[in-house]
C-alpha cells in the first residue's frame, strides 16, 4: 500500500508544474503532506514506536497545517494569485517534468546491489522530486512559488530519509528541523518583509544588487 | 568548560532582552568575548576532559578554529563598542541586534566544537537563522535582497547537505552513527560509490555556506550590505566553521582511501573561485564587494591546498589563520570609511589618507596582508601551495594558480591606491571631515593587533602554535 502512496507523492509534483494558479500549488502541499503522513504511519515499522509517533504527528502538525496555513495567509496578505510569466510554457514544464519522474521510477527498478541499504522505489521517488522541485525553482518568477518549491523538495528530502531503511532516528528528526526553519523563517519572517519593502512579490524585483555602478 | 561557553550566552541573551541597554549590551558581549577566549587558552592546561562530552569537544583537530573564531571575536566586540555609539537606531532593535550576534557566535562555537556531524549540520543551520536578521539589520531594499539571497541560497546548500548526510549513512553500511571518530575509524568498510556521491553534496550543499563557486552568489551582496562587524565575523569565522565540516568528511573520505575523485571536484571549485574572483574583482565599483569577493578567492586556495594535501596541509592551516585575521581587520576598516564617507562606491572614496591617516594605513596594510606581501602568514601559506603543486609536478595548474592571483592583485592594487592616494572631490570630502569624530579608538585598534598578529607570526611562529597546526591534521 505504502508503494501507491509514494507514486502518488510523485505525481503531486506533475500537478505543480502543471498548473499556475497559487492556490493550487498550497493544496498540493497539503495533499503531499497527508501523503507523506500516511507512508510514515504505513510503511516504516522497523523503526521504534515512539520514533513513528513523534514523525507521524509532525509530518500532519507542521506539513500539511502549518505550513499551508502560513502560506494561505501570505497569498491572503499579498494578493498573489498566479505565477504565469514562467521561463518555459506550462506543457514543456509538465513534459520535462514526466522525464525526470519516470527517471526516478526507472532508477527503483534497476537492481543496483550497493543499493541494498535503501528502499529503491522510495529512494527514485524522492531523488525525482527533489530535482523536479529544483528545477521548478529555476523557472517561476514568483518569490511565493520558489519557496512552495523549496517545501516540496524538503518532502522529497524527508522521503529520502525515510528511504534509508535502518534506525536512524536522529537524522530523520534533524531533517524535521529543516520544516521548522522554513515555517517560522522563510515564510513568516522574509516573504512579509519583502512584499512590505519592495510591494510586489516578483523574483525581478531582487535584483538590484549587482557588480556594475548601483546606488547604494 | 564547554558547556559554560554553550550556556552562558543563552543567559546573557535573556538578561539582554529584559534589560534593553545599549551599554550592558556592548558590556555582555565583551564579557562573554573573554570568557571565549579563556576556555580556548585553557585547552592548553590539563585536564582535558574538561572539554569533553558526548556531543562537543575541543580537541587537536578543532581547537585552531576555535582560537581564530576567539580571536576575531574580541576584536569584533571591542570593535562594536565604537561602532554601535554610532548608530540611532531605539534600544530594543539594538537589542535585537546584541541578541542575534551572540546567538550567531553561539551558533558558529556549537558547529566547531560538536563531534557530530548531524550536530555540526544543526548549528550550520542555526548560523544562517542568526546572521540572516544581522544582514538584514538595516532594513533597506538591498538588505533585504541581499538577506533573501542568502536565507534562500543557503537553504538549499544545507537542504543538499543533508542529502548528503543521508547518503553517507548509507555508505556507512551497518554503521548506525555520525559521529566524526566513527566515521574515521570505519572509514575504511565504507562504500566507495555512495561516499563519493555523498561528499559531492556535502560539498556542495556545505560549500555554498562557504563561498566556493559556482554556489558562492550569496556571498558579495551578503557581505556587502551587512554591517561591518558583522561582514568581518561572516568573512572571517563563519566561512571557517563551514570549511571545518568539508574538511572533516574529507579526512574520512581520505581515510576510506578514495579521495581521487574528491581532489578532482575540490581542484574545480578552488579554481572556478579564483578564476571568478579575477573576473567579478576587476570590474567591481563597490569596495565591500571587492573584499567579499576576495573572501571567494581565498576559500578557492583552501579547497585547492586540500586538494594537494602534504606539506599543503600545513599551508591551509596557516591561511585559514591569516586569512582571518587579515580579512576580519580589512572588513573592519571598511566600516571606517563607510562611517566617514557615507558610500560604498570605491568612486566616492578618493583621498582617504587626507581624511583619516590611521584608516588608510590600516587599510593598505590589509590590503598587503591579504595580497600575501612578505611577511604576511598568507605569503608562507600561498608560497607552501605553490611549492606543493610544484613538488606533485602540476606545473599547468601552478602557472594557472600564479597568473590568476597575479590579476587579483593588480584589481585589488588598483583599487586600493585610488581610493587611498586618488584625487578628493570635495563635497564627499567635507562629508568625511564632519565624520572623522564618529570613529574612536576602539574603531581602529582591533585591526592594529589583528595586523600585528598576521605579520609577527609570518615572521616568528611560536612553537605551541605550531604544533596545534601541525596536529590539526592528525587528531
Amino acid at each position: 500500500m505504502e508503494n501507491g502512496f509514494i507514486i502518488l507523492f510523485g505525481l503531486t509534483m506533475l500537478y505543480l508544474s502543471a498548473t499556475s494558479r497559487l492556490i493550487a500549488h498550497v493544496k498540493t502541499i497539503i495533499i503531499q503532506g497527508i501523503l507523506l503522513f500516511l507512508i510514515c504511519s504505513t510503511a516504516f515499522y522497523h523503526l521504534p514506536w515512539y520514533t513513528i509517533a513523534f514523525l507521524t504527528i509532525e509530518t500532519l502538525l507542521v506539513k500539511a497545517i502549518l505550513i499551508p496555513l502560513f502560506l494561505n495567509k501570505v497569498l491572503k496578505k499579498t494578493h498573489s494569485n498566479r505565477d504565469t510569466d514562467a521561463n518555459i510554457a506550462h506543457f514543456y514544464c509538465l513534459l520535462i517534468s514526466s522525464i525526470i519522474l519516470f527517471g526516478g521510477f526507472m532508477l527503483s527498478v534497476i537492481e543496483i546491489p550497493s543499493l541494498s541499504m535503501i528502499n529503491p522505489f522510495c529512494f527514485g521517488i524522492a531523488l525525482a522530486v527533489i530535482i523536479i522541485s529544483l528545477w521548478l525553482i529555476t523557472i517561476k518568477h514568483k518569490i511565493l512559488s520558489n519557496v512552495i518549491e523549496f517545501i516540496t523538495m524538503e518532502n522529497g528530502i524527508f522521503l529520502l530519509s525515510l528511504s534509508v531503511a535502518k534506525e536512524m532516528p536522529m537524522l530523520v528528526n534533524i531533517g524535521v528541523l529543516l520544516d521548522v526553519f522554513i515555517a517560522i523563517y522563510i515564510l513568516g519572517l522574509f516573504v512579509s518583509e519583502i512584499n512590505t519593502e519592495l510591494g510586489d512579490m516578483e523574483v525581478a524585483h531582487l535584483s538590484d544588487l549587482k557588480d556594475c555602478e548601483y546606488n547604494d | 568548560m564547554i558547556n559554560l561557553v554553550l550556556l552562558t550566552p543563552i543567559v546573557l541573551c535573556i538578561i539582554m532582552f529584559f534589560a534593553k541597554n545599549k551599554n550592558l549590551n556592548n558590556l555582555l558581549i565583551n564579557i562573554y568575548a573573554i570568557l571565549h577566549l579563556i576556555t580556548g587558552l585553557g585547552y592548553f592546561l590539563k585536564p582535558l576532559q574538561l572539554f569533553n562530552n558526548q556531543y562537543f569537544s575541543l580537541n587537536s583537530s578543532n581547537i585552531v578554529f576555535y582560537l581564530i573564531l576567539s580571536v576575531i571575536f574580541i576584536a569584533v566586540s571591542i570593535y562594536n563598542c565604537g561602532y554601535s555609539k554610532n548608530l540611532t537606531f531605539s534600544d530594543k532593535k539594538m537589542m535585537h541586534y546584541s541578541v542575534m550576534l551572540l546567538l550567531f557566535v553561539l551558533s558558529m562555537t556549537g558547529s566547531i566544537l560538536s563531534n557530530n556531524l548531524g550536530l555540526a549540520w544543526i548549528f550550520i543551520e542555526g548560523t544562517t537563522l542568526a546572521s540572516a536578521y544581522l544582514i538584514y539589520f538595516n532594513k533597506t531594499k538591498h538588505s533585504i535582497e541581499a538577506a533573501w539571497k542568502y536565507v534562500f541560497i543557503c537553504s538549499i546548500g544545507i537542504a543538499l547537505a543533508f542529502v548528503g548526510i543521508i547518503l553517507l549513512t548509507v555508505a556507512e553500511g551497518n554503521l548506525n552513527s555520525l559521529n566524526y571518530s566513527d566515521l574515521l575509524n570505519n572509514a575504511e568498510s565504507f562504500n566507495h560509490f555512495w561516499l563519493n556521491v555523498s561528499f559531492v553534496f556535502i560539498l556542495f550543499g556545505i560549500g555554498t555556506k562557504m563561498g566556493l563557486a559556482p554556489v558562492h552568489f550569496w556571498l558579495p551582496d551578503a557581505h556587502a550590505e551587512a554591517p561591518s562587524p558583522i561582514s568581518a565575523l561572516l568573512s572571517a569565522t563563519l566561512l571557517n566553521c563551514a570549511f571545518l565540516v568539508i574538511l572533516n568528511i574529507y579526512k574520512v573520505v581520505v581515510a576510506a582511501n578514495c579521495f581521487a575523485y574528491a581532489k578532482i571536484v575540490l581542484f574545480v571549485m578552488g579554481f572556478l573561485s579564483l578564476f571568478i574572483t579575477a573576473v567579478f574583482l576587476y570590474h567591481t565599483t563597490n569596495y565591500k564587494r571587492m573584499l567579499a569577493y576576495s573572501s571567494i578567492e581565498n576559500m578557492g586556495i583552501l579547497a585547492i591546498a586540500t586538494a594537494l594535501g602534504g606539506i599543503a596541509y600545513y599551508a591551509l592551516i596557516i591561511h585559514i589563520i591569516g586569512h582571518s585575521l587579515i580579512k576580519a581587520s580589512y572588513f573592519l576598516s571598511s566600516g571606517n570609511i563607510l562611517e566617514l564617507f557615507e558610500t560604498k562606491r570605491i568612486k566616492s572614496t578618493r583621498g582617504l589618507i587626507d581624511v583619516d591617516k590611521k584608516t588608510a594605513w590600516l587599510w593598505i596594510v590589509s590590503f598587503l596582508g591579504i595580497c600575501a606581501f612578505p611577511p604576511s602568514l598568507l605569503f608562507i601559506s600561498e608560497f607552501l601551495t605553490v611549492k606543493a603543486m610544484l613538488i606533485q609536478k602540476h606545473y599547468i595548474l601552478c602557472v594557472l594558480f600564479l597568473f590568476l592571483l597575479t590579476i587579483i592583485l593588480y584589481s585589488m592594487a588598483k583599487t586600493v591606491i585610488k581610493m587611498v592616494f586618488g584625487e578628493k572631490s570635495e563635497e564627499k570630502f567635507e562629508i568625511a571631515k564632519k565624520n572623522i569624530s564618529k570613529i574612536t579608538f576602539s574603531m581602529y585598534a582591533p585591526q592594529i593587533i589583528l595586523l600585528t598578529f598576521a605579520f609577527v607570526l609570518g615572521i616568528y611562529m611560536p612553537e605551541v602554535i605550531d604544533i596545534i597546526i601541525k596536529n590539526t591534521f592528525v587528531g
